[in-house]
């Protein structure tokens, strides 16, 4: 047995974009164990919602939860919001609502392959990808309102409709994008240097992601086939707009990067079919009621599965929110998948897991 | 949403004979003040049939500690140290300071009486 070292990493690190905390124990270059601590941003938001705001201002709130995945929690908490008024919201919301949130799956994936691209020591391909996201980000923009933090998901609805100059862009910009997209592919698939820090690095089995309960890229990347979008078709129809689960089985660095990619051929197909097929309605449906009783929403934010829990009392303030994000399924499995991996590797590692302890902490 | 009704004593034992790693998936614990009690929940989903939420809950004093189900899922000492921290609840085995500091003001969520 090597001498062992113990390696904090964050929560201030260079290559952390979020406030965790990693404590690895290392034996020669190797890391044999790991601990992890997320205790640096708990912010109250579940108690503000509980508490100061009334139920209609809560999608604002919950919007703040976090700056990438912001549409996930708007539309989740208006779910559950029209699940608790027992309301159903005009189709044209719906597909609004999907638009979004496969814009919103394009802009986070691309930040989430960049920081992968940079922790493995590839700035160029970093900085491809970043400029390459940009279009997605302004089409969000032109949609919302906002670059991050939109509040388009409103109960009963949507807040904005979309114009038909801004649906024609999104046709065009996307058009551009698949050739780039295609270029991003090959680099991430065939680059020989950027394979051999990925391949094999951080990997986890089918059966350690079905015993950790891991969600979202993490879980599909080790061939597990959980993807929330394949499930609630009575809240948003996924399928009629052509989701198609995507599924790797190697379960590293790589066939994350993979499955991400993948599913952004699948995220431009679906936004075409929206704005090919988007149905004419009202974009709310209005109502007096109060929230009375409790119901549960999952959906899939482009980190894996986002639970939003409510109950209500027939007042304006909700009685309890709970809201559970992906990256806090994934705690556990993270911890253990470091284990036999080089400390090299581990940034890469870390970046692969897209991990967002602003939504975890809340 | 199924709802199922257990107790402090059963609760290993109806969450053992129910979950099976290859067919269930954990998604979290919740907990919600109900008066004086505390009613404690644990929320499943099923990958076969993927609408279906389970929900196992019991009510409990807030005194009351609870049994850990970490043996049967792996994944649940996350949410079990959350609750310990955000809710000021009792977890076998489960000490304070995951979510929070360790030494911040225990159960922020609770309701002030």
């Amino acid at each position: 047995m090597g001498r062992q070292y113990e390696i904090p990493i964050g929560a201030q690190h260079i290559s952390l974009l979020e406030p965790l905390h990693f404590k690895f124990t290392t034996e020669n270059e190797k890391i044999v164990a790991t601990e992890a601590n997320v205790y640096y941003v708990h912010r109250g938001i579940e108690q503000a919602c509980c508490s100061k705001f009334k139920f209609r201002q809560v999608s604002f709130v919950v919007g703040r939860v976090c700056g990438l995945c912001s549409i996930s929690h708007t539309t989740a908490y208006s779910q559950v919001a029209e699940k608790l008024l027992k309301i159903e919201i005009p189709l044209r919301a719906k597909y609004l609502r999907m638009l979004v949130i496969e814009l919103d799956r394009i802009h986070s994936h691309l930040l989430c392959l960049s920081h992968v691209a940079e922790n493995s020591g590839f700035e160029a391909l970093f900085m491809k990808t970043m400029q390459y996201r940009e279009f997605s980000m302004e089409l969000l923009e032109a949609v919302c309102g906002n670059r991050i933090q939109y509040d388009f998901s409103i109960v009963g609805g949507v807040a904005r409709d979309l114009k038909p100059q801004v649906a024609q862009s999104i046709l065009e910009r996307l058009k551009k994008f698949i050739p780039q997209l295609d270029e991003l592919m090959d680099i991430y698939k065939n680059n020989w240097t950027l394979s051999l820090k990925n391949k094999g690095a951080g990997a986890i089995t089918k059966e350690d992601a079905m015993r950790l309960n891991v969600v979202g890229p993490f879980a599909r990347a080790a061939g597990l086939a959980i993807d929330v979008r394949n499930e609630t078709e009575d809240l948003l129809p996924w399928k009629q707009v052509g989701f198609e689960m995507i599924t790797e089985t190697s379960g590293d660095v790589y066939a994350r990067n993979m499955v991400r990619l993948r599913e952004l051929y699948v995220s431009i197909r679906i936004i075409e079919n929206i704005i090919n097929g988007l149905p004419e309605s009202a974009l709310i449906t209005e109502t007096k009621a109060f929230p009375d009783g409790e119901a549960t929403v999952r959906l899939e934010a482009p980190r894996g599965e986002l639970f939003y829990y409510a109950k209500g009392n027939k007042t304006q303030i909700l009685e309890r929110l709970k809201i559970k994000a992906p990256t806090f399924s994934n705690v556990a499995a993270m911890a253990e998948a470091f284990t036999g991996n080089e400390y090299g590797s581990a940034p890469a590692i870390i970046a692969s897991y897209d991990p967002c302890l602003s939504c975890t902490a809340r | 949403m199924n709802k199922v009704m257990t107790s402090i004593e059963n609760l290993k034992k109806d969450i053992g004979d129910f979950y099976k790693p290859e067919l269930h998936h954990f998604m979290v614990m919740n907990a919600v003040e109900v008066g004086d009690q505390i009613e404690v929940q644990w929320f499943f989903s099923d990958y076969a049939h993927p609408c279906d939420t389970t929900c196992f809950y019991t009510l409990v004093r807030p005194e009351t500690e609870i049994p850990s189900i970490k043996d049967i899922v792996a994944s649940a000492w996350v949410a079990e140290a959350e609750l310990v921290d955000l809710m000021n609840i009792k977890v076998e085995n489960t000490q304070k300071g995951f979510v929070l500091e360790p030494d911040f003001e225990s159960g922020p969520l609770r309701k002030k009486k």
